[in-house]
Formats: structure tokens, sequence, C-alpha cells
């Protein structure tokens, strides 16, 4: 493939297509080209990390005062405002409830999507990100995770969630909000296996039953079904039953 | 244990009680020690705590990348708040297979940067502005000494390229200008400045695959 006129043409202008200053004609000739040659996609997928390299060498720049805590507070605005005026928490579970689950199978749009800007770089991705944004599809994947929804021990509506990141680092981020119970102090969390054994993630405290963290595991997370919260005396506060998956976009 | 993101070398960091943050929502950790992956999984939570931390730790990556594209602090300021905002809206659709969450940002910034200038301006770049932007990314002082390898590679690769070729790069890589911009702007050919982005794009990438980082560059 590599001899064949349409790839001595891409890698005539792979570089500016890396860079995202192709013109449109020329952009779009090529894009059709890379659907269907993986040496091609390889290629400009290579020079699109140079560039966002390239980017990474600018310097860094002290932003204007108060900025932090500006910015900050407008995100937080903005996900009440989400949630038509609830409360943060509230936000975030009205966020998670427009993500969507989906098994291994990719949408179709988003697998058309993926394979248009195959080397799904950065710089092209962003641009992908604003076709997204504005399109009627929400179908765009994310890296596998693996998800859950935090089921209190009786049974009941989630009260929290967890995001897992079989990569590596591995790494794990709970979120819980236990109703009605004004548990004060550490919980334990554990990952089960299929088979009913454990590893212990570690003690995590909660206040007025609520408290959410992220840390490194130094294990091999698609081996684990579940992740439970225990109780300082062994009795099982909540469970997830985790599943492998992807995670698309937000509708909006 | 609480690990350091991987860029910072994936060390082991003991989780100690006084190293924790209880902050008023009730989160608790060690500042700072969060994975920026697990950072950004807590921004798309909508916390207000996460998300300052978030901002507190890109923020001068973020800016800087605006205001080196864009030359205007009112309108750096504007960039990257919309790149918080963007992440914060997109923060699901992070792949880390695709790079970190610094590259992800940076890029973000990088793309509103480039449009907000299109957007004002017919000329992308005030040409004062590019040569000393070309030495700060080529600079190699010693405290870049700890930086990662493959950026102090890069440096070094930038620094090697012919001049003229790395102007070309600069105004194509960072100010997003077309090959026809910068045939205008350099008063040269079309066909050379596609040929200048070109060459300085293969000498780079040369210059990373080789173990030595392209010694033999041109």
């Amino acid at each position: 493939m590599s001899g064949d006129t349409h790839c001595e043409k891409l890698h005539e202008v792979g570089a500016e297509l890396a860079l995202g200053v192709l013109p449109g004609r020329e952009r779009a000739e090529a894009v059709a080209h890379l659907d269907g040659c993986a040496d091609c996609r390889e290629y400009v997928r290579q020079l699109t990390g140079i560039g966002d390299r390239l980017v990474g060498l600018l310097p860094e720049s002290e932003p204007p005062s108060g900025f932090d805590t500006r910015v900050a507070a407008g995100l937080a605005e903005q996900a009440a405002g989400a949630a038509g005026g609830r409360p943060a928490r509230a936000a975030a579970q009205g966020r998670r409830s427009r993500v969507r689950r989906v098994r291994p199978r990719l949408a179709a749009a988003a697998a058309a999507l993926t394979v248009a800007v195959g080397f799904a770089g950065w710089a092209v991705g962003s641009a992908v990100e604003g076709a997204v944004t504005a399109s009627s599809s929400p179908a765009v994947e994310s890296e596998p995770v693996l998800v859950g929804d935090m089921i209190p021990a009786g049974g009941g509506q989630p009260v929290g969630e967890v995001y897992a990141h079989p990569g590596s680092p591995a790494w794990i981020f709970v979120s819980v909000a236990l109703p009605g119970t004004p548990y004060n102090g550490r919980v334990t969390c554990l990952l089960a296996r299929a088979d009913g054994t454990t590893t212990r993630v570690g003690d995590f405290p909660l206040r007025a039953g609520r408290g959410n963290w992220g840390v490194a595991v130094p294990v091999d997370l698609t081996r684990y079904s579940a992740a439970r919260l225990t109780a300082a005396d062994g009795t099982v506060l909540a469970t997830a039953q985790l599943q492998q998956g992807k995670v698309l976009a937000p509708e909006t | 244990m609480i690990f350091r993101g991987e860029r910072s070398g994936g060390r082991a960091i003991p989780w100690r009680p006084s190293n924790v943050h209880r902050g008023v929502s009730g989160l608790r950790f060690p500042v700072g020690r969060l994975p920026d992956e697990a950072l950004l999984s807590g921004l798309a939570t909508g916390d207000p705590e996460l998300a300052e931390l978030f901002v507190r730790r890109f923020q001068h990556r973020v800016f800087g990348v605006a205001m080196a594209v864009t030359g205007d602090p009112q309108l750096a300021e504007d960039v990257a708040q919309q790149t918080f905002e963007r992440a914060w809206r997109h923060a699901q659709i992070y792949d880390s297979r695709r790079g970190s969450v610094g590259t992800w940002l940076t890029a973000i910034a990088h793309n509103l940067a480039v449009d907000a200038v299109r957007a004002r301006r017919t000329e992308p770049m005030a040409p004062e502005d590019l040569d000393p932007l070309l030495d700060a990314v080529t600079e190699t002082p010693e405290r870049w000494a700890l930086a990662d390898e493959a950026s102090t590679q890069l440096r070094a690769a930038l620094a090697r390229l012919p001049r003229e070729q790395a102007r070309a790069l600069m105004m194509a890589g960072i100010y997003g200008m077309t090959a026809q911009q910068i045939a205008d702007a350099e008063r040269i050919p079309l066909g050379t400045a596609k040929t200048r982005i070109r060459a300085a794009m293969a000498k780079l990438r040369t210059a990373l695959a080789s173990p030595e980082g392209g010694d033999h560059v041109r």
C-alpha cells in the first residue's frame, strides 16, 4: 500500500493534516484515504503526536489573580444550572444519567467517526469534538472503563458510583452519599472477583455518610467484577457491580 | 497508597493522615496526589472543590498556551476559561490512550486559541512574536534538565532545524497558519512553504524515533 499514489499524496500533506492546517478539500481527500489505509493512519497518528508535543513545549504563564477560583465557581454554577438548580451532587447524577454505557459494540456513528479521524490524535480529536458537539448524535466512544452504581446493602436506589480505569497506572474513583446514614468514620473499599475472593483497596473516610476519593490501584482491574464498601465491623454498606464498557459523550 | 501521575515517575507516596486534606464537601485526599485522570473524573461529578484543584493544577499550562497563541492577556483568559469549561463538559470522552490529561487540555486550549485569533484578526500572528517564541521552545536551560526525556529530545531536534523550517513549523503548528498564509508571510512560493512544513515534521519524527534523539538531523 505504501507504493500507492494515494499514499504518496498523503505523505505529502500528512504534516499539514496532522497540524490541522490542511485546507478543506485537500483535508477531505486525505481523510477519505485514511479511512482505508492503516499505514497512513499510523503515519499521521505519529505526526499528530509530534504536533501535540510541540504545543506542549510552549512556556507556562501566570494567569490573572483569582483565575482558578473564578473558573471553578463558574463550573460549579454550570453544574448546578445543568440540573435545574439542584445541588452539585444531584447535578452530577443528572449528568451521569445522560451518560450511557455500552457493551463492547460500538455505536455506528462512533465507529464511523473513529475511522474518519482514525489516527485519533488530540489535535484532530478536538476538531472531532466540535463536530460531536454540533451533531445530533451523542455517540462518541471513550476509553474502556469499569463503571458501576453503588447499591445499598438493602437494595434500592444507587447511592454512589464507581469509575475504574484498568490502565497503567490503574485507578479507581468512588463517590458515595448514603442517605439517612449520618455515618462518620472510615469505610473499607474492597474489590471482589467473581469467585468471591476480594482485594482490599484501602480505608476511606465518610462524613455524614458522604465521601469520594480516587486512588491508584496496582492490580489488574479487569479481573474484578464488583466493588464493595464495608463498615469497620465488616457490615456491607453498598456494592457496585462493575460493568466493562465504554462511556458515551453527553448529548449537550 | 496514593501514586503520583505517570509523568511523575509513578512513585508511590504513602498516604499519611498529615497529608490528608478535608474539604467542606467531605472530600478528603492528599492534596495534589490524585492522578490527573482521577481528578478529571472528579471534575465530571461537578464537585466544586475538585474543580478548583483541577484548574489550579493545569492553569499555568493552559494559560501559557493561550497567551503564546493569542498574545492578548484578556483573550487568553477567555480561552483558558473556555478550555476548562470544555474539559468539564467532555471529561467523559477523555481517552488516556491518546495522551495525558495535560496533553488533552493543551490541545483543547490550542485549538480554541487558534479559533479565537482567526475570528478576531486577519493576521494570525505578529511576525515579531515568532522568533522569541521559537527561542523559548528550543531553549534548554537548566530548568529543563528534569523535564521528561522526550520533551528534551524534541526541543533539541527543533533547535537543530534550519531556521526557515522551524519558523514554518511554528507558524503551522502553533499559530495554525495554512501553507498559503505562511507563503504570504514569508514571501515564498506555496510549494516552498509546504516543503518546509513537511521537511521539519519529517526531521522531528526521525529524531524522536532514533534512540540517540536524532543527532544526525540536518
